[in-house]
């Protein structure tokens, strides 16, 4: 439930003509970075859509700090503002909305609900920015490598992505859950350095992350391969061979730095599908458990809600929804910005 | 021409052994041990190891996967025990070829599972496909010729938030709302073509469709609009404009055609993939198709059904995939180099 | 057990209650259900929900809810239990397909039944006493009919054991050991002898309760094909096939004569039922009083999600005590509960409310003081768990930590069985009380490897979750399944004793010394004196006895929720109107 393979491929290539002719341009004296970032600027949507990202991920990484110092209490209970003959539903308006609980309680538990949303965030961002990076790495690396040498490595890769992409990636997951949280937890823990790995939430959310990046970076990797075989040829990397470089210099020091718009505008897409994919990882049961908050968890507890408690069955959703969308206009924004051809 | 469709045949049929073996060496280094599971909750040690032999579990590696690959060509027998052939031979489960294994946990073989779910499946996934390339397509198009406008901007709009809701999210709202309290519709329960007809079938179908639609709809959209709009700035698009073709004609029949022939190819993968099943739609509407099979058997770690089930879907891939690389050379002369 | 309430956990037991409690409250919901008498015809419903019957198979069954239901449409036993809510009457066995309820010789170490001479199979064949032999016969074939109560017979029928600890005999598929099983289960024209190695009178309810002594036709047996093969002697067969995960119909079965039946009144001309929905469509659709459900009845019971709208059901709503007990378990093997100290201080630091708060409030739990349910002949209170506030001793449980032998911060892990919201919140609501007593609780919740895992006697776990019933009215099927070592503990597995506890020379006298008294009064009292010992040594801690709260369609007639099918709806009685 990731992305639809398709629709990532569908944020196809941006040409990147511009680096050369940013070159040429200099008397303007603006990078071509300056450029697509005045663009960025001029798009009110994609500005707005960046403060709320912003927040969201101030709030990932203060929310820690405010559960240390006890700001928020994101599992402790408050039963006692429960109506426990409806099923534990808070007593008040608005699902026990007050001064020390903003946005409510949960029922059942009576925890409080901005607290566990705000801490939501810390976790469910940190598996979405983990998987992408591994995913984009995996997939940029690879790609390089691929476009790059041609022959018998690009025909390996390119069968190891046909194997990738034919395994069915939700009932992997499903199968693979439990068995895997276990082999984490018990034998993956006992190596050196990976001792925190015993934790329930780091193994869970480590097989998400795994998860995720094992079947998300074969379009990263065939992105960034057109990419590659289309500037292979230029005359730059030619100079560059004829100097002796090494393979190591090509491929990071002068392919990557010609494929990087495309990886950004990828990189921005993958948070957002990556946060709605934990979501529904949680709704087949998999990933982070509570009492630790994720936006999945929640959200799986409070649909069915609806009616007994509107106030936490609309607010979790509404804090997915926001939060994926600002973080796919970010993304939109920055191809447009990168890429201002195909789109105005 | 000939020779290109076998290479990439062979490509698929070791593509898929190689799969094969992936799969089981990842649930044979599984720490859950699925004789257990076979053999139910009330199991003596000695009641496992019986299960476990009858199911071939107590095997290595290899054994196992010869097994299995026997299986499919000449079928298999569980339990395989030669005193129990003579004995009752009415108690011995035999699986016909192509055997994808024996599930101990539903007593039945995962082939007749599979035939049973199959079409459920199916099911969805085409009218789903239809809605979501109908739609997603149309809608797409729409936002990109009215690129700029408030149309566009609500329609890409209504797509990202749409996208932005888990499938389990909108499904549940739909089932409970549409078709419990407002009685819009009757609770979705699957009813084949053949209990029906094609308008019981159909309207059985619509909610899970719309539901699994939407999510691939606002993918579609975004992609169509983006590709239209950026054949519509290609070169040969500007020229048969200058040529003074009307525009009708240059947007129809030269930008659209250009932009809409990878996103067939893009659908087509997308559906063999839907194939395998809607997990997380068909666990919201029970429906009994692969995906709730599968979400079964994860329950009860009923290892041959989900082996056979990964196995199986993947193969749907590999053979979508050669047809379309198959397609490919057929409208493209130029793939038939590579 | 049939609860069901969390995957896997309950699995176990089928469970039948003596007294359901009709619980009180102020409210005035009890007794609820429509009793008017039905007439005959109609479609009825039943949402199996997501549990799928695992088992149809009489020999395979072991979930109350599946027990009840075939023995209500279309499997009979020698003996079975009236639709009686009456706590005498409902788990007093009458004659079924039996002419009487049997004799019993040498102190129930002999069971005789005659089988009735004008009973039918559904294709017409008369049932012998033959067809009785060979279903007792099945129960031995421990490679093939798994997931049954088999475990009673080898115990009790007087077959020797092997050195592995399964019975010489392997059932009628192997035929080892034939000769051992004819002869303690032998038929003499239409009279079956049951001969026991020890004392068994409780025997004619093990039969009305389970259906392991059900009546099985050799020449349809399939073995573990026949898993799903349904071969009726009652009111209804099965049309076509049982599809699992989607469910079946059935329809009248003609060779069932009314005339030899006194329990089951047969009203609905069909019974569908269906599998995988959720509670939350199921009840949503009772409440919506629109479609099929309204020939609907369930044994899912409803979410606390749905508690606000009571009232909008009126009489569809009915609520009843179950006959099941929710407990958690010190693991005796882990190094902190070795010590008597640290499982005391569990014990203080439990906090029943908060727990049952949880998951639903009062209406959903009342608090436990024994493993036992109170519905069981008798049950005591626990002394050790009785005096203790419900939600919690906290001074008690700091003090007794302070004399525990683990190192400070005492840290535990609680490994439950999890995998929905409302477990998750319980086991957050007692890893909050603990942890204010001096515990540092870790959660560790499993869904699909729970008992996987907690079986395993080197498991890490310290704390676990269980849930238990008792199998017929008898702390006899409590106490040694759960607490017995030398029937659960192997060097690979506990069985059912997930604490790992061993009662040694002692607790294991007092078992045999239970079983070994025939009068059924006296045993029970040596078996409350088992569990006060349990109590003293705390191998478990009692939380809640679940508390069943159902609805069911508007045009259901004669629903209740007797004793006889443990508080679930009696399907025996039950009609559907226009």
């Amino acid at each position: 439930m990731t992305i639809p393979a398709s629709e990532m491929e569908g944020h196809a290539v941006p040409p990147l003509g511009e680096s050369e002719e940013g070159v040429a341009g200099k008397v303007a004296g603006r990078s071509p970075t300056q450029l697509a970032m005045a663009r960025f600027r001029a798009d009110k949507l994609s500005m707005i859509s960046f403060y709320v990202s912003c927040f969201v991920v101030f709030a990932a990484v203060a929310s820690p700090i405010l559960v240390k110092i006890g700001v928020f209490d994101p599992d402790g209970l408050n039963q006692d503002k429960l109506n426990t003959d409806l099923g534990g539903i808070p007593h008040g308006a608005f699902g026990g909305v007050s001064w020390s609980h903003p946005l409510g309680l949960t029922p059942g538990n009576g925890e409080d609900l901005l607290s566990r949303l705000s801490f939501s965030m810390t976790y469910s961002l940190g598996i979405a920015l983990t998987g992408t990076l591994i995913t984009v790495l995996i997939g940029v690396v690879l790609g390089i490598i691929s476009g790059f040498s041609g022959g018998f490595v690009d025909a390996t890769v390119g069968r190891f992505i046909d194997l990738t992409l034919s395994f069915p990636q939700t009932m992997m997951l499903l199968a693979l859950a439990a068995p895997t949280v276990l082999l984490i937890r018990k034998d993956v823990s006992e190596l050196p350095l990976l001792g925190f790995l015993e934790n329930p939430d780091l193994a869970n959310g480590l097989f998400v992350v795994i998860i995720l990046s094992a079947f998300g970076w074969p379009p990263v990797a065939r992105v960034v391969r057109g990419q590659v075989l289309s500037i292979r040829e230029r005359e730059f990397i030619e100079a560059a061979k004829l100097i002796g470089a090494s393979r190591k210099r090509l491929y990071f020091k002068e392919v990557l730095p010609n494929v990087w718009a495309p990886i950004l505008v990828y990189t921005t897409l993958l948070i957002p599908a990556y946060i709605s994919a934990e979501a529904a990882f949680s709704f087949l049961g998999v990933g982070i458990k509570p009492p630790t908050p994720t936006l999945g968890n929640i959200l799986r507890d409070s649909v069915s809600w609806t009616t007994a408690d509107p106030t936490y069955f609309f607010l979790p959703g509404i804090v997915l929804a926001l939060t994926v969308v600002a973080f796919n206009l970010v993304g939109d924004g920055a191809r447009d910005a990168l890429d201002p051809k195909t789109h105005r | 021409m000939v020779a290109y469709i076998i290479r990439r045949l062979i490509a698929g049929v070791v593509l898929l052994v190689v799969m094969s073996i992936v799969t089981f060496a990842l649930f044979f280094a599984s720490p859950i041990d699925p004789a257990q599971f076979a053999c139910g909750k009330n199991c003596s040690p000695a009641m496992k190891a019986q299960t476990a032999a009858s199911m071939g579990y107590d095997d290595n590696f290899f054994a196992q996967w010869g097994k299995f690959a026997k299986g499919v060509f000449v079928g298999r027998d569980f339990p395989d025990d030669p005193k129990l052939k003579i004995t009752a031979p009415e108690t011995i489960a035999h699986c016909a070829a192509p055997c994808l294994g024996y599930s101990k946990e539903r007593t039945s073989t995962v082939t007749d599972l599979i035939k049973q779910t199959m079409p459920v499946s199916l099911s969805i996934a085409v009218v789903a496909f239809a809605f979501w390339i109908i739609g997603g397509v149309l809608l797409g198009v729409i936002a990109a010729l009215k690129r700029g406008t408030l149309i566009d901007r609500g329609l890409v709009g209504l797509s990202l938030v749409l996208y932005a809701f888990p499938t389990f999210f909108i499904g549940l709202l739909l089932l409970k709302f549409v078709a419990i309290q407002w009685n819009w519709v009757p609770v979705p329960e699957y009813t084949p073509i053949a209990e029906g007809g094609i308008t019981g079938w159909l309207s059985s179908l619509l909610l899970p469709a719309i539901t699994l639609a939407v999510f691939f709809m606002a993918g579609y959209v975004r992609m169509t609009r983006a590709f239209v709009l950026e054949s519509l700035s290609e070169d040969y698009v500007r020229t048969a404009r200058a040529k003074g073709l009307p525009k009708r004609t240059v947007t129809f029949k030269h930008a659209l055609r250009a932009a809409l022939t990878p996103i067939v190819t893009m659908a087509g993968l997308d559906f063999a993939g839907l194939m395998g099943g809607a997990i997380i739609t068909e666990s919201v509407f029970n429906y009994p198709g692969l995906g709730k099979l599968a979400v079964a058997a994860n329950t009860d770690f009923d290892l041959p059904t989900l082996v056979g089930l990964v196995i199986l879907l993947a193969s749907f891939v590999i053979i979508a995939n050669i047809i379309v690389d198959v397609l490919y050379a057929v409208i493209d002369p130029r793939v038939r180099l590579s | 057990m049939a609860i069901s309430k969390k995957p896997f956990a309950a699995l176990a037991v089928a469970a039948l209650a003596t007294t359901l409690v009709a619980c009180g409250g102020s409210d005035g919901d009890n007794g609820g259900g429509s009793k008017s008498e039905g007439t005959a015809g109609g479609n009825a419903i039943f949402y199996n929900g997501v549990r799928n019957t695992e088992h149809w198979d009489p020999q395979r069954m072991y979930i109350g809810r599946d027990l009840n239901n075939s023995g209500r449409l279309f499997y009979r036993s020698l003996v079975a239990y009236p639709a009686s809510n009456d706590p005498v009457k409902g788990t007093t066995p009458i004659p079924d397909l039996a002419t009487d309820t049997g004799t019993s010789e040498e102190a129930g170490k002999v069971w005789k039944f005659t089988v009735r001479d004008d009973v039918k199979w559904e294709d017409g064949k008369a049932i012998t006493c033959e067809d009785f032999a060979y279903g007792a016969s099945r129960n031995f074939a421990t490679d093939v009919i798994i997931g049954g109560p088999a475990n009673y017979l080898f115990t009790y029928l007087d077959i020797p054991t092997g050195k592995d600890g399964l019975p010489e005999y392997k059932g009628p598929f192997k035929k080892t050991g034939q000769d051992l099983f004819d002869k303690a289960v032998s038929c003499d024209g239409n009279t079956i002898t049951y001969k026991m190695k020890k004392p068994w009178p409780d025997f004619p309810q093990s039969i009305a309760s389970l259906r392991y002594l059900d009546p099985y036709r050799a020449d349809l047996d399939k073995g573990d094909a026949s898993n799903f093969q349904i071969i009726s002697n009652g009111p209804y067969k099965l049309d076509g096939k049982w599809t699992e995960g989607t469910g079946g119909k059935f329809v009248r079965n003609t060779n069932w004569d009314a005339k030899t039946d006194t329990i089951r009144k047969a009203l609905p001309d069909t019974w569908q039922f269906k599998e995988g929905d959720t509670e939350e469509t199921i009840y949503e659709q009772f409440l919506a009083k629109t479609g099929d459900a309204n020939f609907g009845v369930t044994e899912r019971r409803m979410p606390p999600t749905f508690y606000s709208r009571i009232a909008e059901a009126g009489k569809l709503y009915t609520k009843v005590e179950s006959p099941f007990v929710d407990y958690v378990l010190p693991n005796f093997n882990s190094p902190v509960f070795k010590d008597i100290k640290c499982r005391e201080a569990l014990k203080f630091a439990t906090d029943k409310t908060a727990w049952i708060n949880a998951g639903g409030g009062e209406r959903a739990f009342t608090p436990a003081y024994s493993a036992v349910n109170p519905s069981v002949p008798g049950y005591e209170k626990n002394a050790a768990f009785g005096d203790i506030p419900d939600n919690g001793d906290i001074e008690q449980a700091k003090a007794a930590l302070a004399e525990c032998s683990a190192p400070k911060p005492v840290k535990i892990k609680f490994t439950y069985s999890g995998g929905t919201p409302t477990s998750d919140k319980q086991a957050s609501a007692l890893k909050a009380a603990w942890d204010k007593a001096g515990f540092k609780t870790e959660l560790d919740p499993l869904a699909d490897t729970y008992y996987s895992v907690i079986q395993k006697p080197d498991a890490d776990f310290d704390v676990t979750w269980g849930g238990w019933g008792a199998d017929w009215p008898s702390i006899g099927t409590v106490i040694p399944p759960l607490f017995d070592s030398r029937i659960n503990i192997t060097p690979s597995s506990n069985g059912n004793d997930y604490g790992n506890y061993k009662g040694g020379p002692e607790v294991d006298a007092m078992i045999d010394a239970a079983y070994a008294e025939t009068d059924l009064t006296k045993a029970a009292s040596l078996w409350a004196g088992v569990d006060a010992k349990l109590g003293e040594d705390v191998a478990y801690i009692p939380l809640e006895i679940t508390i069943f709260n159902f609805l069911h369609g508007s045009k259901i007639t004669g629903y209740s929720n007797n004793v006889s099918t443990n508080g679930y709806a009696d399907l025996a009685t039950i009609g559907v109107t226009k």
